[in-house]
């Protein structure tokens, strides 16, 4: 059944970098705010506001934040140097994007912090899926250890790495799936940028037309 | 927001319970037209901006249309199906009420009626007809492939759209008495 939405007053208790760009945010919230994995919040600093999905799992007295450093992006700025203790506004939760149990195998494909509502479902003990996380450097694969526990196959693709890690793919999800997938029916979860939404949606169409598709777009 | 992701460029869209299936299909067909009903009640609610109380009520039946429309983007047995609210009798109710409450103010009906009059009624008469097709096309698409026990809400939705086309003749009625306009019986 749906969590129903409500508004509170968190505090940042952290923040620490992931990579050159992104960084993950800890922030209390009064016990009574619920969530499933893979819900999103809509965050509050001053006048700004971004919808930002949940990392961690349900149940705990913080949530974090995956943030990545928006070129003009106001509230990812003032969150890179916002203090600890700085006062937020957590609404929510938001979405549909939850793991839904299926006889299908789960596909979870990610580009950069699009990973965050994949690390809140393996936290929260889902496990078993195959999960694609399409990055530039291997720098970039935030969460890695937590999410080869959980998942039964971890796929790091990388755009840009000069030295492939072990086990990794050279290109984009896209080109892993259409390469590397054979056809069948999946539950696919797609979260990142629509780019890759889109893509990864249309080769589906193509080669595994009896999926399900459930979506989480970025921007 | 952005609103496009190119993701239905080739003909195909995702319902909310994680199919891509042709824009073609009668399930996309059914909420197309729910979507299109939704539409001419705003074009009408915009031209009653005047009456406040008439405002309010419309829009929350466009709210409840928009209810209806994610059952339809659902398909019977998906898990989605538990994160969205059924039709409720309440909602049933509402409309039933506000029939009896506008059918007190008019005049008895003797004949058949042009739809016309006044633009709001036109309107109204428009909403009417496409809630009808609407309900159409929900008969149809419950024909075609639902089985019972998960066809519940379904059913519901039917009962729904019955009443809001019904409501929808009485509100074409109020909307030329609100003007001053009488309706215009069929002469044959």
């Amino acid at each position: 059944m749906k969590t129903p939405v409500s508004t509170h007053i968190g505090a940042l208790l952290k923040r620490q970098w992931l990579s050159d760009k992104s960084f993950e945010i800890i922030i209390r919230v009064p016990p009574r705010f619920a969530f499933e994995p893979g819900q999103r919040i809509r965050l509050r600093l001053g006048k700004y506001e971004r919808e930002y999905s949940i990392a961690s799992a349900p149940g705990e007295p913080e949530i974090a934040l995956c943030v990545r450093c928006v070129a003009g992006g106001k509230l990812s700025t003032l969150l890179s140097v916002a203090e600890s203790g700085t006062s937020l506004s957590v609404n929510g939760p938001y979405g549909y994007f939850t793991y839904k149990p299926s006889p299908r195998p789960a596909v979870f494909v990610a580009t950069g912090t699009g990973i965050a509502p994949f690390c809140s479902m393996a936290r929260a003990g889902i496990s078993g899926f195959t999960l694609l996380h399409g990055v530039s450097l291997p720098e970039d694969l935030y969460y890695a250890p937590l999410l080869r526990q959980s998942a039964l196959r971890y796929i790091p693709c990388l755009t840009a790495a000069e030295k492939l890690p072990e086990n990794s793919f050279r290109g984009n999800v896209t080109e892993y799936l259409e390469q590397h997938f054979p056809p069948a029916a999946y539950d696919f979860y797609l979260c990142g940028r629509g780019e890759m939404i889109r893509d990864v949606t249309l080769l589906i169409d193509e080669r595994f037309p009896e999926s399900l598709v459930y979506t989480e777009l970025f921007y | 927001m952005k609103i496009y992701t190119g993701t239905g460029d080739k003909g195909k869209t995702s319902l909310f319970s994680g199919e891509r299936i042709s824009k073609a299909d009668a399930r996309i067909d059914a909420y197309g037209d729910l979507d299109e009903l939704n539409s001419i009640l705003g074009a009408l609610t915009a031209q009653l901006a005047a009456e406040e109380k008439l405002v309010v009520e419309l829009q929350q039946i466009q709210s409840d249309i928009f209810q209806a429309g994610a059952w339809l983007a659902t398909r019977p047995g998906s898990p989605l199906m538990d994160s969205l609210q059924e039709i409720s009798e309440e909602q049933i109710a509402f409309l039933e009420k506000a029939i009896d409450r506008m059918e007190e103010e008019l005049p008895a009906l003797e004949t058949f009626i042009l739809p016309g009059g006044h633009i709001t009624a036109a309107w109204a008469h428009v909403a009417r007809t496409v809630g009808r097709r609407c309900e159409r096309k929900v008969v149809s698409l419950l024909s075609q492939s639902m089985k019972e026990k998960a066809a519940e809400p379904y059913q519901r939705i039917l009962v729904f759209l019955n009443r809001l086309s019904d409501y929808l003749f009485v509100l074409a009625r109020k909307c030329n008495h609100l003007h001053g306009m009488p309706d215009k019986p069929w002469r044959p």
